[in-house]
């Protein structure tokens, strides 16, 4: 082939690729998943089946990582951690989605066997066939080239990133320096090294981090949102009780969306601003398709 | 076929059971741990002794060592040869020494040593358990030992790691099940853990020169035990050697230097009655009281007196930046009643969830040592645990209901400016709040709007410290992202210094508010 055909190939099938990309973008509106009720396991099987069940982002033989919020020594009721029912439903999804392997864990702030016993989880996922709830192990930290525009390298979990589905299950609470914490900050339970040091600039951190770990799924527990002295509560004053649950792929959408639940806006929300301008996601809601279920 | 004695049996017995108990000082998903935890503390009747010597009052949780020293009336010095578990681990490391027959500890020094250690005691300072046998082997475990074997698996397994990735997990199983039924959950280096080991390098060293060497000689518990043992109705018989045999003498381990049997010195391991060759030797109760002193009473009583007045007084020197940061665990208010009831045992430093606890060095001065005290940088007090409180035999740590423990003030969280980000490099940061466990939250923060560095105006968060609220536990200093000094760090409370001197604010009505001042 001449080189000047061999050009114009490259250049039209890239074109082309471009396009229809951009056309298969446009044409798939943005979808966000909204249940409620008591049931947290139900709700949590209604927002996936809303989407399109599991099997949409679990094919068969895959290996799932689900990154909860267990970074707290507190109970269910206070709000500082992801409902443990809400976990337990997702994975049982994944593994009838056909998965091999289901691993949850998180790099908690207390000590991480007070967190996993307190929070509820060791209890329920004791005898789960092909699910694992693990501790971290520290040597299994990875340096990661980011090549951000704050981290340029960092630390991050290797099972995390191994993983064929990562699906970001966060509580939605509270947070003295973010204002909220939702699924863009979960991210930092995969995060090693020192991760306080991301404190100082910490929107710009996360959409680094995002740029590079592909979340597939969002699902925020709002079933209890956290008002006050986040992200660790203790007080069930602060704890607001909504029964609801959201899901969908678009990480900064689900923020976005979790934000509304405090009566604030997207835009409020640094981290979520910075997410969007990035290019990770959506924060217009009139843009977006909400099923209730 | 050698024969196979009873008291050889229990000192496996006990010595399994020890190192059942040992291993399970750790956190295992449960908010209470079994009392039995601390059974060979409580049943020791030398910290019994020390803690009447130096508290004037009895406590029940000692009432073990209570039976156990009665029996000793009635039995002689058993609890040497049948359950101490140093003594087992003595007569297990005895075979390996090529012995030199020497006596290097002249063999009225213990009494010295036993009768100055009381006084000392006597006098406020409670150093005796220093040279506990039980305390001195459990620091051994838990300084040097214990962390060297769980650091040695986990190099192992973090090696498999880096030569098969992921494939490792196929061994998870089996390392899951070690690292929640027997390995230490961190693997902590603590100091002193050289010279924990040190000593009881010197403890098994001594064998060289005389089997039971320690026991014999220096051990304070065993010396104790043995004036008891002198009233002892439990006797063997016939006193001495056999004129036609005299095997005893090479068989008995402690007391046949002599041709008399030192009623003192024998460990009752029976070890005479078992192998004697024409069925002499038995062990009897008799009542007929035989009281043969080899010593001067009045002697060591005079001259332990001198000492443990004269010496209780320099063992109190240390610098006072080393004070403020003298932190003891939750619920120990005064300090000096602290120190007359503490162990040095180390329990709650294993057995601390985020290993906040260290044994003191010769910095916090000779008195101090091996009590523990709480390094904020190194681990933080969990605001849920109670556990210190509860595996403390003596309860110099009290032993706090949760709710009550929540609010039991350690010490006090205080800002340094010149480090502190917002403060001193006008950066947003606030890790410290957010990790704050009081629900109220005891780092509080208010929003300004500053000039940074380069003039541009900036929305700053400043946090500050509730006084009111702060308990101290040290999370704050411990997350810190500071690479160095931490911006926030915990002092001792201006009222927990004074109770070194002046005894207890508990007692006294001061409001909470005043004790929170730091100064």
């Amino acid at each position: 082939m001449e080189r000047r055909n061999f050009l114009k190939f490259v250049g039209s099938s890239l074109l082309v690729n471009f396009i229809s990309s951009n056309i298969s973008k446009a044409s798939e509106p943005k979808i966000l998943a909204l249940a409620e009720g008591r049931d947290y396991e139900k709700i949590t099987r209604d927002v996936i089946n809303a989407l399109g069940s599991m099997s949409r982002f679990v094919k068969p033989n895959d290996v799932v990582v689900i990154k909860p919020n267990i970074g707290w020594d507190r109970t269910p009721e206070q709000a500082a951690n992801t409902h443990p029912l809400i976990v337990k439903a997702i994975a049982e999804e994944c593994i009838r989605a056909g998965a091999r392997k289901v691993k949850i864990f998180d790099r908690t702030c207390n000590d991480p066997r007070r967190c996993y016993e307190t929070s509820g989880f060791n209890s329920l996922f004791k005898n789960l066939k092909k699910v694992e709830l693990k501790h971290i192990e520290f040597e299994r930290f990875k340096k990661v080239n980011l090549n951000g525009k704050f981290l340029k390298e960092w630390e991050l979990y290797d099972e995390a990133l191994s993983a064929d589905v990562f699906i970001n299950v966060p509580i939605a609470k509270h947070h003295g320096l973010t204002t909220l914490t939702l699924a863009l900050k979960n991210i930092m339970g995969i995060m090693g090294g020192n991760r306080g040091y991301i404190h100082r600039n910490i929107e710009t951190a996360l959409s680094d981090i995002h740029s590079v770990v592909k979340t597939h799924l969002t699902i925020i527990d709002a079933t209890r949102i956290l008002l006050n002295h986040g992200p660790q509560g203790g007080d069930i004053r602060d704890v607001k009780i909504l029964n609801k649950v959201i899901a969908t792929k678009d990480i900064v959408l689900a923020d976005a969306y979790a934000t509304t639940l405090f009566g604030k806006k997207p835009e409020d929300i640094a981290i979520t601003v910075e997410a969007y301008r990035r290019g990770l996601g959506e924060m217009r809601l009139s843009n977006v398709r909400v099923i209730k279920v | 076929m050698k024969k196979f004695s009873l008291s050889l049996f229990f000192q496996i017995i006990f010595f399994i059971i020890f190192l059942f108990l040992f291993v399970n000082t750790e956190y295992r998903g449960k908010d209470e741990i079994s009392l039995a935890i601390n059974s060979f503390f409580r049943a020791n009747p030398l910290v019994l002794f020390s803690y009447l010597f130096s508290t004037f009052s009895f406590t029940w949780l000692l009432f073990p060592a209570v039976l156990l020293t009665i029996s000793t009336f009635f039995l002689g010095r058993f609890f040497c040869g049948w359950i101490c578990p140093l003594g087992t681990a003595i007569d297990f490391f005895t075979r390996f020494f090529k012995k030199v027959d020497k006596k290097i500890i002249p063999s009225n020094f213990k009494y010295y040593l036993l009768g100055f250690l009381l006084f000392v005691s006597f006098f406020g300072i409670n150093i005796i358990v220093l040279l506990d046998p039980i305390a001195i082997f459990v620091r051994f475990l838990t300084f040097s030992f214990f962390p060297l074997f769980g650091d040695s698996v986990k190099t192992v397994w973090v090696g498999l790691y880096k030569i098969f990735g992921e494939k490792r997990d196929m061994l998870s199983f089996f390392y899951n099940f070690m690292k929640s039924n027997i390995l230490p959950f961190r693997e902590t280096i603590y100091p002193l853990a050289f010279f924990s080991f040190f000593i009881f390098f010197l403890v098994i060293f001594l064998e060289r020169f005389e089997k039971r060497n320690w026991c014999k000689n220096l051990c304070p518990m065993g010396t104790l035990l043995g004036l008891i043992s002198r009233f002892s109705i439990f006797k063997r018989f016939p006193k001495g050697l056999c004129r036609d045999c005299g095997d005893c003498k090479n068989i008995c381990p402690t007391s046949f230097d002599k041709d008399v049997l030192q009623k003192e010195e024998c460990i009752m391991c029976m070890d005479c009655e078992l192998k004697c060759k024409f069925k002499r030797v038995n062990f009897i109760f008799n009542v007929k009281p035989e009281l043969n002193t080899n010593f001067s009473k009045r002697r060591v009583l005079i001259t332990s007196l001198l000492t443990g007045y004269f010496t209780a007084g320099i063992f109190n020197f240390f610098r006072d930046e080393h004070k403020s940061k003298l932190l003891r665990p939750p619920g120990v208010r005064d300090e000096r009643e602290f120190l007359k009831k503490c162990v040095r045992c180390g329990e709650c430093i294993k057995i601390c969830l985020k290993n906040a606890l260290y044994p003191c060095t010769l910095d916090y001065g000779f008195y101090n040592l091996f009590t523990p005290v709480l390094i904020p940088r190194k681990g933080y007090c969990e605001y849920n645990c109670t556990l210190c409180g509860q595996v403390c035999p003596t309860k110099a740590i009290p032993q706090l209901s949760l709710e009550h423990k929540k609010k039991e003030v350690i010490g006090i969280a205080v800002f340094d400016k010149n480090h502190c980000l917002p403060y001193a490099k006008k950066v947003n940061c606030m890790v410290c709040e957010e990790h704050c466990p009081i629900p109220k939250k005891a780092i509080r923060f208010e929003i300004v709007s500053e000039k940074d560095s380069e003039g541009k105006m900036v929305e700053l968060k400043k946090p500050y410290v509730v006084d009111e609220l702060c308990i101290g536990c040290g999370i704050c200093e411990y997350v810190c992202p500071l690479t160095s000094k931490a911006g926030i760090e915990v002092f001792k409370t201006k009222e927990l210094m004074r109770s070194e001197l002046y005894g207890s604010y508990g007692n006294t009505k001061i409001s909470r508010s005043k004790i929170k001042n730091y100064c």
